[in-house]
């Protein structure tokens, strides 16, 4: 009765390639039976493990300092536009159509990128083991899931005219229930009926949800109704939000709630500038904007964890033109400071010399 | 650094940005944002009557104090303001701002009569902002020139109105195109933190004032605080944060002292004062693990366990110590199936001597422990 079902090793491969539906681009499929697309920074997806799972809900918190929410926010939404997704933006500025012009287009990254190491060649990785000859070669990304942006050159009109974009202000009523019905009616085109037949997807981009400037602000209460209702169109849908925030406007209870009801929850954290301090404790201090923090990634259908390999990320512009998202190297110690930061558990330990012994 | 702050309102922002805005923030252990405000608005003056500013008339608008006490204040700087300047409006909220008052001529007042402009109900915010704007385009004419507007306080008007509401003023001020810089002050022991916050929010430049000493609130019996706090009253430490355009933020710090005259600046003396906020920011670092060339040039001629084994031929295991003074580990030849006891020195006096398990064989073998396994 049971299909004989061949398999070589006891592993299960984690990625699959093929979307699911062809007509669909920008999507894969991810463990579990969830779907993936993409958040429009190369880096983000692989720390992530994949991109942002459909029918989840991404908030990232703002530092008022720092400007990079908007970033993720722009790569998401011209990662959408380039794949055709249905597009809504809700902002609290008076012309939300204003910022479409700010999106970036998709750079052609022809530089090599010397960190990746060529695997086609067997013999530039050297593997001390035996099995080696079990060795699969990864193939590389595709193009039509995750694009590498070019920050400086706006959106092509290709792109933007014509698509079913949808923008709402957030200043134009007192209260969320104008927001509220434009998610809804959004959210409907979405149904999840099956996961295996996925007919269209969405994504919302929502900006500065607690703005001081919303005449909804002091009432927290609506807020918090209002993402939890978001959430809970979302688990119905293939679609997904994101949505920034500033935790500092909010109670401090309203804002752990909210960071509670994030499937995905990031955060950025603006840098000091001419620190002399940070300057010696990192390597390549000059081209960062900011760091980037991953508190919680999304799984959906399981309950282990993924654990990041790093929780903090610096953000920066490589060749002025494309987001890159790097773990914080630390800069050679020199044996005339005693101390080192950072050190808490890890092993490095408290490094005297330079020549580092394993 | 407070002369920073007073260039960056100098030179205003680009065109078809938002104008800089500068919060002055001050605690009632530390209640001096009046000094910086008067400070800023005095050099402000007089770079405007130079030339020097990129704006060419000032809108005052005054909660806290008379106007009058600004126009002296100014005499006393050597800035003289009379009736037919054209380089400064004051729009008086102090006097009446509620509208309690029934005057037969609401709109005028005393001398100078296009100078100071009386404002009744202040908590219309709309009408306030455009009361502010038609100050500033009586100075400068609708065209492209500039004014920059000073907020004596915004306590006051947070009382009025909501939250929301003045930070829309403070916004709509800061995009309209006519005004090249603000600044307010604001008292944060008055309000709560998310007050204080949204308005940290939706300025480019925080400037706060903190006593050397921090207040001794609920300690009776600390007399000697008292006098510490009686005695350094007039000083204490001036903060700036300025948010850049890339994202990241500038922090300054100076001291200040208030005597009869003013405030005065002067720079940090005690540099322990100067808290490293690098410990919070990173938690974790890892190492560079990329190679340098040299680097690469070392690993190419490591010979791993495995790689020797079909060549037939023996080899010698290089395991990086050659750095080491005295080379007194052994590389024994493979070939010998006596007893091998590898003597290995740390280099530092100890030695570790060491026997292999299986010495009767040779040594990395071909065998795969594995290769009976029947999966």
């Amino acid at each position: 009765m049971a299909a004989p079902n061949v398999r070589t090793s006891s592993f299960s491969r984690n990625i699959s390639v093929v979307s699911s539906s062809p007509q669909i681009p920008g999507l894969k499929c991810g463990p579990n039976g969830t779907t993936f697309i993409s958040t429009g920074i190369r880096d983000l997806d692989r720390i992530l493990g994949g991109g942002y799972p459909l029918g989840s809900l991404v908030m990232v918190m703002e530092d008022p300092e720092a400007p990079h929410h908007m970033d993720l926010l722009r790569t998401f939404m011209s990662q959408g536009l380039v794949n055709n997704h249905p597009l809504l933006y809700a902002s609290p500025s008076k012309d939300p159509r204003g910022f479409l012009g700010t999106l970036p287009n998709p750079g052609s990254s022809k530089e090599d990128k010397p960190t990746a190491p060529d695997l086609d060649q067997g013999e530039s990785l050297r593997i001390a083991w035996q099995y080696r000859k079990y060795m699969e070669n990864q193939k590389s990304s595709i193009d039509d899931y995750s694009n590498d942006f070019d920050m400086r050159k706006p959106l092509e009109r290709q792109f933007l005219a014509g698509r079913p974009i949808d923008c709402v202000s957030l200043l134009d009523s007192s209260d969320l229930s104008v927001a509220q019905d434009h998610c809804a009616t959004f959210l409907s085109k979405f149904p999840r009926l099956n996961s295996s037949n996925i007919a269209s997807i969405g994504r919302i981009a929502i900006q500065s949800f607690c703005s001081p400037l919303c005449e909804y602000s002091d009432k927290e209460s609506d807020m918090l109704s209002f993402i939890r209702l978001l959430k809970s169109m979302l688990m119905v849908s293939n679609a997904v939000a994101i949505v920034t925030f500033p935790p500092s406007m909010l109670s401090p209870s309203s804002s752990t709630r909210l960071q509670h009801m994030a499937d995905t929850l990031l955060s950025i954290k603006a840098i000091p500038d001419g620190d002399k301090e940070l300057e010696k404790l990192l390597t390549g201090y000059k081209d960062i904007n900011g760091f980037l923090n991953i508190h919680k990634v999304a799984r959906i259908n399981t309950q282990v964890p993924v654990i990041p390999e790093a929780k903090t990320f610096s953000m920066s512009l490589k060749k002025r033109r494309f987001l890159a998202l790097e773990c914080l190297n630390q800069a050679p110690v020199d044996g005339s400071s005693g101390t080192s930061y950072g050190t808490s558990g890890s092993c490095s330990g408290s490094s005297k010399s330079g020549a580092l012994d394993f | 650094m407070a002369d920073s702050i007073f260039r960056k309102l100098r030179d205003g922002g680009e065109e078809g940005e938002l104008a800089p805005a500068l919060t002055i923030e001050e605690t009632v252990a530390s209640p001096f944002a009046l000094d910086v405000s008067c400070y800023l608005l005095a050099n402000l003056s007089s770079s405007i009557l130079a030339g020097k500013s990129k704006s060419e008339g000032l809108v005052l608008v005054t909660f806290s104090r008379s106007p009058s006490f600004y126009l002296q204040f100014l005499k006393q700087k050597g800035i003289f303001v009379s009736s037919s300047s054209k380089w400064i409006r004051v729009l008086d909220c102090y006097t009446d701002p509620l509208g309690w008052i029934d005057q037969p001529s609401p709109g005028v007042i005393t001398e100078g009569s296009s100078l100071i402009k009386l404002h009744k109900c202040v908590s219309d915010l709309k009408r306030l902002f455009s009361s502010i704007i038609e100050a500033g385009r009586e100075m400068v004419g609708d065209g492209k020139t500039r004014f920059s507007v000073a907020i004596d306080s915004v306590n006051e008007l947070l009382r009025h109105s909501s939250m929301p509401l003045v930070s829309g003023l403070l916004t709509d001020l800061r995009s309209h195109a006519q005004v090249s810089s603000l600044f307010w002050s604001l008292n944060t022991d008055l309000h709560q933190e998310k007050v204080t916050n949204a308005l940290e929010y939706i300025s480019t430049m925080k400037a706060n004032l903190e006593p050397f000493c921090p207040s001794s609130d609920g300690k009776r019996n600390a007399l000697e605080n008292l006098f510490l706090v009686h005695q350094d009253f007039g000083k204490g430490q001036f903060h700036i944060r300025f948010k850049l355009r890339k994202g990241r933020v500038r922090v300054m710090s100076e001291e200040y002292h208030v005597d009869q005259t003013g405030i005065n600046f002067s720079p940090i003396s005690s540099v322990e004062t100067i808290i490293a906020a690098t410990k919070s920011l990173i938690p974790k670092v890892h190492f560079n693990l990329q190679l340098s060339e040299k680097e690469r040039v070392e690993k190419e001629k490591v010979v791993l366990p495995f790689e020797h084994q079909d060549h037939g031929k023996s080899t010698e295991i290089y395991d990086g110590r050659r750095t080491l003074a005295d080379g007194k580990t052994e590389a024994t030849p493979l070939s010998s199936g006596e007893l091998q006891a590898d003597v290995v020195s740390s280099g530092k006096g100890g030695e570790i001597i060491y026997f292999r398990d299986s010495d009767d064989e040779h040594p990395d073998s071909d065998e795969d422990p594995d290769d009976d396994l029947d999966i």
